[in-house]
């Protein structure tokens, strides 16, 4: 019934950051690929997003990137988590926990407690 | 998103606005591993390899919708599109250079005029003194003036005496440091350096002066406490005076410099940009407080109470540097009593009815003193100014709008090919920003060059520094002429119908009412400006010349005027003997013809007040106010031409031995002895020791009525005044010798120079010039501001005539075909000349009728600034009228005929 989600907004830069932390370095088409899997296909992702949010990341120090060679031998851009990205992974995941908790027990309330 | 990861993001988008063919290639290189990598996974999920090239494609989103997405986030898009409107901007700009140079210029003009008053106003009113956390700094002031009783000086609400400064320097709670100093001369003392005697203004300071106020040094060092203790004979020199004086030769240090004959061993030099706390003067050169009677405060004659450290003596200035966290309130709380308690000693048991000193703290922001002289007329130069700006933008507009219509086929066409209306906006704001920029850079370079002009014409010591504030007041006025430029000439463009614009020929097709109507506005306006502008330079011209024609009461050309200071001679009796023998060779000397001397020099400001009584009774209400008096030699009637009435002029013969006898003038004669019968009654001189005890000393004999002249300043009332012969007071006090001659006095220097040089090799000669320079220079700041508003005047006739040109002949360019058509049918030369004259003279009646009531509330704030001029002064406001209607006629009267004629050849159709 329901549609595949968008991605929103800010929540991919974790899911990045949580992938590199899972996977260690990576490249790109990885991490896209890593996210749609986690999400068991319920996520609609162009994989052409990824690269704006690396890009903001990197520029944001949480990331850092070089050139490597992947399995089969291509040429590609492997992306690692830097000490700022872990600390501030850390910092997200702990907020989105909390306001998963709060908005979970928030909906749940369904009888006014007297 | 902490802020220090946003700075960085920022930083790393602003390097993304460069290198970006680099940047491409990567993100290409990037794009096409991805795909690849894609492609063989959906190879091998066994798909064809058509089907897995377009399933990956499909899924990445596209590739340059990707790219697209990922620049944005790379760069600053924004900044990006800037740069390449400025880019375009230029290229527009260089096409019109004639346009470029005209706005550029007329803006120069603007901001550096406006630029070049507000650092005057920085330096006089705003700025702190150039030191380590200035505003920590304060100094002490009596607000109430002394203790009764005490012997003070010029400065009576800013001095204190030694006991006090000792009491407050002992508390530690308050300043972390408190400084004292103290100026050697009212002006300038003697000085010699090597062979030849010239003068310098030096001060005697505490041992923490330099160290206190945190002054860094180019060369050698400061004092140290034990240096004021010892009274050590060292001197620091100020860096202007090392400059002028050393040519910055580090060799200066060591050397010795005599100051009243005394030497004193260099061991410093203060960093640039310190010129002293004393107020509007630059100190040269400070040496730490000495106790010899030669080097006193004020150059006072050393006495029982007159003398370092004497309770009784108060010259001493402090200034002190308040703890952090201390507040003013707190801080005179917390010295109050000690001050009270250290005011009264060596006074005896206070009066309990006289009035009590208070404790104050004064601002060290501006200039001390200034503030209250400088404060109106600087804010009304600022406004005139600020009118110069508002005429110079008005005509930059215009001249944007006319240039903007004939570009309205261009922006017509870019409206059509998809420009919208914002990126239009951005690209008039960015070609504003250019004239403006380049405005501010060339009115920078013309403001360094004005406030030194400035600096030299008010004879300020201290220059007008162009700091930070001012930098920032620039480029304040700046941005907002461009925003105002930007927005002007886009309303218009935005309104433009595109498709009408795009099928007319003519570029007439759009001049609505609205337009033509908000033209006419801005020329009326810009001539109403014009008008105020005018009418204050005219009230400030004629109070200039208010000045220059007052009767004075005596020959003021053929005067020279200088001041000696013999501080080797001593007693009065020396002092005597040594003017008189002075006085005779002068008069010797070839091209003088007559030679006599005063104490208190004529037009200076300087003067002697005081109360004498006449018979021996004191003068009762309503004549008890003060007299003036002065102390002149031989032959001072004659010498200065004043009018001897009734008796004698003082003569060789009136020595120190002979009977007392005094000159009063016509105003003294006429207040106290109506009946014409002066000769022969006596004054009296009063000494108050303590309130209340009145003591009779010497007494005078009149023996001569002279004229009333003109003794401190030009434009002071006549009042009663005596007239002593110098020999004949106690002590005998420095003399200014005035010499009458037919040439030009300032040729007497030289020989007088030697004349001085013979009678004593460390004798100075004081500020030499002709006495009408010293009474011009009683009015000198009057003198100022008139000539400051007359080029501000001739400024903005120049900018509204050349707007007014501008326009006119736009206007009559753009209605060549109305005016073809009209002649066509026969409409008569006279009428089309009064088609195009009604419309300029209806804008210039329309400029008058709103521009005279602004200009009379402008003359009304100014009248404390007019002398001898009112507000509503017609003459003033003539002379404007005259002045704006010649600009506005005096450019479109020869053109229009000469357009008329051309449009009868029929090139108009």
């Amino acid at each position: 019934m329901t549609d595949k989600t968008d991605v929103w907004q800010g929540t991919l830069a974790l899911m990045i950051l949580k992938t590199l932390q899972t996977l260690g370095p990576l490249h790109g088409y990885g991490i896209a690929r890593r996210i749609e899997q986690i999400s068991g296909g319920m996520l609609s992702l162009n994989y052409g997003t990824v690269y704006p949010a690396l890009l903001k990341l990197e520029q944001e120090g949480s990331i850092e990137s070089e050139w490597g060679v992947s399995d089969n031998n291509r040429k590609a851009k492997y992306y690692k988590l830097t000490r700022a990205g872990q600390k501030q992974l850390e910092r997200e995941a702990r907020d989105w926990q909390q306001a998963q908790m709060i908005l979970a027990k928030f909906l749940s309330a369904t009888e006014p407690s007297t | 998103m902490s802020l220090i990861r946003a700075m960085r993001a920022g930083f790393q988008r602003l390097a993304g606005l460069f290198q970006k063919q680099q940047r491409d290639a990567e993100l290409s290189a990037e794009l096409e591993s991805h795909l690849q990598l894609h492609i063989e996974d959906n190879l091998r999920a066994g798909m064809t390899p058509e089907a897995a090239r377009r399933d990956a494609l499909t899924k990445l989103g596209g590739v340059e919708q990707t790219r697209e997405n990922y620049r944005d986030r790379r760069g600053l898009p924004f900044l990006d599109t800037t740069l390449q409107d400025l880019r375009f901007a230029f290229r527009v700009l260089r096409k019109n250079p004639g346009f470029t140079l005209v706005a550029i210029l007329t803006l120069a003009l603007g901001i550096g005029a406006n630029t070049a008053v507000f650092s005057v106003m920085n330096t006089v009113l705003l700025r702190y003194l150039p030191l380590p956390n200035p505003q920590e700094l304060v100094f002490l002031r009596l607000p109430n003036g002394p203790p009764e009783g005490v012997s003070t000086t010029g400065d009576d609400d800013r001095s204190f005496s030694y006991p006090v400064f000792e009491a407050i320097r002992k508390e530690h709670a308050v300043f972390s440091d408190l400084m004292a100093y103290m100026p050697l001369a009212v002006d300038k003392v003697a000085v010699r350096i090597g062979k030849d005697p010239e003068e310098a203004e030096g001060d005697m300071v505490s041992g923490n002066f330099f160290s206190g106020l945190g002054v860094s040094f180019t060369r050698g060092r400061g004092f140290a406490p034990e240096d004021e203790t010892a009274h050590a004979s060292v001197v620091v020199l100020s860096y202007s005076y090392w400059s002028t004086r050393f040519g910055r030769s580090s060799s200066a240090i060591g050397q010795t410099i005599y100051v009243k004959g005394v030497p004193f061993t260099v061991i410093g030099v203060t960093a640039q940009g310190f010129y002293g706390v004393e107020p509007a003067s630059s100190t040269d050169f400070w040496i730490p407080l000495q106790n010899r009677p030669e080097l006193t405060a004020w150059d006072e004659e050393p006495s029982t109470i007159a003398f370092y450290g004497s309770p009784k003596w108060w010259c001493i200035q402090l200034i002190g540097r308040v703890l952090p966290g201390v507040t003013a309130s707190q801080a005179l709380a917390r010295l109050d009593p000690i001050f009270q308690s250290a005011a009264l000693i060596g006074l005896g048991t206070p009066d309990p009815k006289a009035k009590k000193s208070i404790l104050a703290f004064g601002s060290t922001q501006g200039i001390q003193g200034m503030r209250e002289d400088y404060q109106k007329p600087i804010q009304i130069l600022l406004a005139m100014v600020g009118l110069v700006l508002a005429i110079a933008c008005a005509n930059v507009s215009m001249l944007l709008v006319a240039r903007n219509a004939t570009r309205a086929r261009e922006f017509s066409v870019r409206v059509a090919l998809g420009a919208g209306r914002g990126r239009l906006l951005r690209q008039t704001l960015a070609e504003s920003f250019l004239l403006v920029a380049g405005g501010a850079a060339f009115g920078w370079m013309f403001a360094v060059s004005g406030s030194r002009a400035l600096a030299a014409w008010s004879g300020a010591e201290i220059p007008f520094v162009l700091d930070a504030r001012v930098l920032l007041f620039t480029l304040a006025i700046s941005i907002s002429c461009a925003i105002v430029f930007g927005l002007t000439p886009l309303r218009r463009a935005a309104s433009v119908p595109v498709a009408v614009t795009l099928k007319t020929s003519n570029a007439t097709a759009h001049r609505d009412q609205r337009s033509s109507w908000s033209g006419k506005v801005a020329v009326a306006s810009q001539m109403a400006l014009c008008l105020i502008l005018l009418v204050g330079s005219g009230l400030l011209v004629r109070s200039l010349r208010n000045y220059q024609t007052l009767p004075l009461g005596l020959r003021v050309d053929g005067l020279l005027v200088f001041g000696t200071d013999p501080f080797s001679v001593r007693s009065d009796e020396e002092k005597e003997h040594f003017y008189q023998n002075m006085l005779a060779r002068l008069r010797e000397a070839p091209g003088v013809e007559s030679a006599t001397l005063v104490s208190h020099r004529l037009g200076s400001g300087w003067g002697w007040n005081s109360v004498w009584a006449i018979d021996g009774v004191m003068p009762q209400a309503p004549f008890s106010e003060s007299m003036s008096a002065n102390h002149v030699g031989p032959d001072f009637c004659h010498t200065l031409g004043i009018p001897i009435l009734r008796g004698r002029d003082v003569t060789d013969a009136d020595t120190r031995s002979a009977p007392k006898v005094v000159l009063v003038n016509e105003t003294f004669s006429k207040r106290f002895f109506p009946k014409g019968d002066a000769l022969g009654h006596s004054v009296t001189t009063l000494s108050s020791t303590s309130v209340g005890k009145i003591k009779l000393e010497n007494r005078f004999t009149i023996v001569g009525v002279i004229g009333d002249s003109k003794y401190k300043r030009v434009d002071e009332k006549s009042k009663a005044t005596l007239y002593f012969p110098f020999a004949q007071s106690t002590p005998i006090p420095n003399i200014q010798v005035e010499l009458r001659t037919g040439g030009d006095p300032e040729a007497l220097i030289p020989s007088v120079h030697a004349i001085l040089h013979d009678l004593d090799p460390n004798l100075p000669m004081q500020k030499p010039m002709t006495q009408r320079a010293q009474f011009d220079e009683s009015y000198s700041q009057a003198r100022l501001f008139a000539r400051l508003s007359i080029f501000f005047g001739v400024v903005a006739v120049l900018l509204v005539a050349t707007g007014l040109y501008g326009t006119l002949a736009y206007r009559v360019e753009r209605r060549t075909s109305e005016i073809g058509v009209r002649m066509a049918l026969g409409a008569q030369h006279g009428q089309v000349l009064w088609l195009i004259l009604r419309e300029s003279l209806l804008v210039s009646g329309a400029a008058i009728l709103a521009g005279v009531p602004f200009a009379i509330a402008g003359a009304r704030l100014m009248r404390s600034m007019l002398f001898g001029v009112q507000p509503g002064d017609m003459i003033s406001f003539l002379l404007a009228l005259f002045g704006v209607s010649c600009c506005a006629r005096g450019f479109n009267h020869p053109r229009a005929p000469r357009n008329a004629r051309r449009y009868h050849h029929g090139t108009a159709l």
